[in-house]
């Protein structure tokens, strides 16, 4: 026994050494810009968070590349969120005083964003976030201004779920949404604008999640006769109730999110399921030039093309614009910085679409950064407005018709 | 870094309370509770919704500990007829039962989207470090307070009876005390621990959402006193401490293991966990701080 608790002691005095010995590993690192990588690698955002990682990496070395940003190379610290506000916040917490980075890019889901805000917004530095939820906009989540969400709001998505509903000339549509911040975000931003325009919801129901048959919910919807279903999902579910709808034989088409009707769920259902499904995501920008090299970067990085992961297109995108700002501002004091975002990002001023060409031309004048997952212009509340495609699913491809501006 | 470090700290005290509670029932009574969280869970909205509509904290956390309290009553009538397995899958019903309340009542609580801006501790000192070493010291005090009583039940006639309900129910019956009783008694207490756990932990993180309610944090404080040794007070910290010290350290031992990428890092925490959570059931089964008197 006493074998024991020693050894437990040495390994207890080992770990609380641990912090002092990262200390001085990281006092190496002087003179540099750090910004910490907060992404959801593991959990439920785990599809999507390496890549998002991996570009922020990217697009610093990019700015590296170009010889950093106000003369500071640009030094980045990763961390899980585990999409988790628990291991989020300890996370933050991590990079904010043990890292201390000066910004923290890329949260994921909703309910990691608010509960890390409070965190960044205490600290002074910005928070970069991807996330649906409308809360983040105002205050107390965004109090500071230092909030800048890369992603449409979930009511924006709603918004272009109507607009595409309206021109596909439905009249009966009827809504199913995964019961968490951004399903219902986007069944409700649907209804509020499909009633805007005179329209009516026959039926609209809220499924919970993790469930292996969705088949009653699905009854309930379809014993409305609706024309199209709009969803509020994701891919597991989603491949779950069209397989169920499938086998009922009821016609019925369908509006869903671009994060659940992606390749996967063609793979998952085969061609004649999914034939006709309108699948609605924001567009990555993708003939600019941004996009082409962030199409490159991702390729190198995860062998796969850029088009896979729109959030990934939004973390190169946060790079990149804070890295502007900073040169913009010509000093790293986050304050200043902040006061250059809206500066760099929105029109007025020379297109660029890379760091390296945006630090030329801030030599000369104002420059409008034009990006990759979107040509990101804030608000007053640090949102942007992308543009929405709608694709349908013919023959098991996912081909795009049209692009819906809001 | 002294703030992250307290951050670390405060997270530890906070599962030190659902820890102390686990152990007492699992320890001494013998209920195998899989839906702790649900307790939790309870008394964070409580006090978070209370705090919000204005009410003082100090009576906020009050009614956080006797909500969770009294939420535990009729799970320890459930507890009369069903033991050992059943008994914690009833749990387990109940804290998910509690989770998609929360979910579904959306007039109280706001639903998925979660209850934002929930007031902090100590709001009158700076925040950062001071409000946060304010926290950190009441909930020491609070957890001392917890673990002297937890110690004070266990070494009095009613622990000898708790301890006897685990040992041998029918023995005690024979002798004439009512088990029932009992069983309630220790479920309400520790539920009301949960509660207060709960409550500190709305109030720290300011933001609670479903999602952060769900049966791993259970099973993490379950890890903690299997790791720890059951039933002992001395147990449910060191496990505590050990667990939190691992997956915390964990993200440093990153920045020095090179080639060992974030997604690696997770599964290999989790696995490492796993693994000894079967060696200490196979080599150690009283934990680290078990009674190695008996068996």
């Amino acid at each position: 026994m006493n074998r024991t608790r020693r050894e437990f002691l040495a390994g207890t005095a080992g770990a609380m050494a641990l912090p002092l010995l990262s200390g001085s590993v990281f006092a190496q690192s002087e003179g540099t810009l750090r910004i910490g990588a907060l992404n959801p690698v593991t959990g439920a955002g785990g599809p999507y968070g390496e890549g998002m990682q991996k570009m922020i990496l990217a697009a610093a070395e990019a700015v590296n590349a170009a010889g950093g940003a106000a003369g500071q190379k640009i030094e980045i610290f990763a961390e899980d969120t585990q999409t988790d506000p628990q291991a989020a916040v300890l996370a933050a917490k991590k990079l904010i005083e043990v890292n201390e980075v000066r910004a923290l890019l890329g949260t994921w889901s909703s309910g990691i964003s608010l509960a890390v805000v409070p965190l960044t917004n205490d600290a002074g530095i910005m928070l970069m976030n991807t996330s649906g939820a409308p809360a983040l906009s105002v205050p107390p989540a965004n109090e500071k201004g230092l909030s800048y969400r890369f992603q449409a709001t979930n009511d924006r998505f709603g918004r272009a779920f109507a607009e595409i509903a309206e021109k596909e000339g439905f009249k009966r549509p009827a809504t199913m949404a995964f019961n968490n911040a951004s399903g219902i975000g986007n069944t409700e931003g649907f209804k509020k604008a499909w009633e805007a325009k005179g329209g009516e919801i026959v039926s609209s129901v809220v499924y919970e999640p993790k469930q292996t048959s969705y088949r009653s919910e699905l009854m309930q919807i379809l014993a409305a006769q609706p024309d199209v279903i709009v969803m509020g999902s994701y891919v597991g579910d989603t491949t779950i109730i069209l397989r169920e709808w499938y086998q009922t034989g009821q016609p019925a088409k369908w509006i869903i999110p671009g994060w659940a009707a992606n390749s996967d769920l063609v793979a998952a259902l085969g061609p004649d399921v999914v034939e006709g499904i309108i699948s609605v995501d924001s567009v990555s920008n993708e003939e600019a030039e941004a996009y082409a090299e962030y199409d490159k970067a991702y390729q190198a990085a995860m062998g796969k093309p850029g088009s896979d992961n729109v959030y990934a297109a939004m973390t190169w995108d946060m790079m990149t614009v804070l890295a502007l700002a900073v040169e913009a501002a010509g000093t790293t004091d986050m304050a200043k910085v902040n006061e250059k975002m809206h500066e760099v990002a929105n029109p007025d001023g020379t297109k660029v679409s890379s760091f390296a060409e945006g630090k030329n031309a801030l030599k000369t004048g104002s420059i409008n950064y034009e990006g990759a997952s979107s040509v990101p212009d804030f608000d007053e509340h640090g949102d942007v407005t992308p543009d929405f495609a709608a694709s349908f699913v013919e023959d098991g491809k996912i081909n795009r018709r049209y692009i819906v501006k809001i | 870094m002294l703030s992250y470090l307290l951050a670390i700290v405060i997270i530890t005290l906070i599962y030190l309370l659902l820890s102390f509670g686990l152990s007492l029932q699992y320890g001494s009574v013998g209920l195998i509770n899989f839906g702790h969280v649900g307790f939790f869970a309870i008394g964070a909205y409580t006090s978070a919704l209370l705090a919000l509509s204005g009410v003082p904290l100090l009576a906020s956390f009050c009614a956080a500990a006797i909500a969770a309290g009294l939420a535990a009553w009729p799970i320890g009538l459930i507890s009369l007829r069903l033991r050992d397995d059943y008994f914690a899958i009833v749990t387990l019903g109940f804290s998910e039962t509690v989770r998609i309340i929360i979910v579904s009542e959306k007039w109280l609580t706001n639903g998925v989207q979660g209850v934002p801006g929930i007031p902090r501790l100590f709001s009158s000192l700076p925040v950062g470090f001071e409000a946060q070493l304010a926290t950190a010291a009441l909930l020491l005090l609070v957890c001392a307070a917890a673990a002297f009583t937890i110690w004070r039940i266990i070494n009095s006639p009613f622990g000898r009876v708790i301890q006897a309900i685990r040992d041998n129910e029918d023995a005690l019956k024979a002798l004439g005390k009512d088990p029932a009783r009992f069983k309630i008694q220790v479920l309400m207490l520790s539920a009301a621990l949960a509660g207060i756990a709960g409550a500190f932990y709305a109030h720290y993180i300011t933001f609670i959402i479903p999602e952060q309610f769900v049966p791993l944090v259970t099973f993490y404080v379950w890890m903690a006193i299997i790791i720890g040794g059951v039933g002992r007070i001395s147990g449910a910290i060191v496990g505590t401490v050990l667990l939190m010290t691992f997956l915390e350290g964990s993200r440093f031992m990153r920045d020095f293991i090179p080639g060992v990428s974030e997604v690696e890092m997770a599964s290999l925490r989790i696995g490492v966990i796993g693994l000894l959570l079967v060696l200490f059931t196979l080599y150690r089964p009283q934990g680290l701080m078990g009674d190695y008197t008996k068996r």
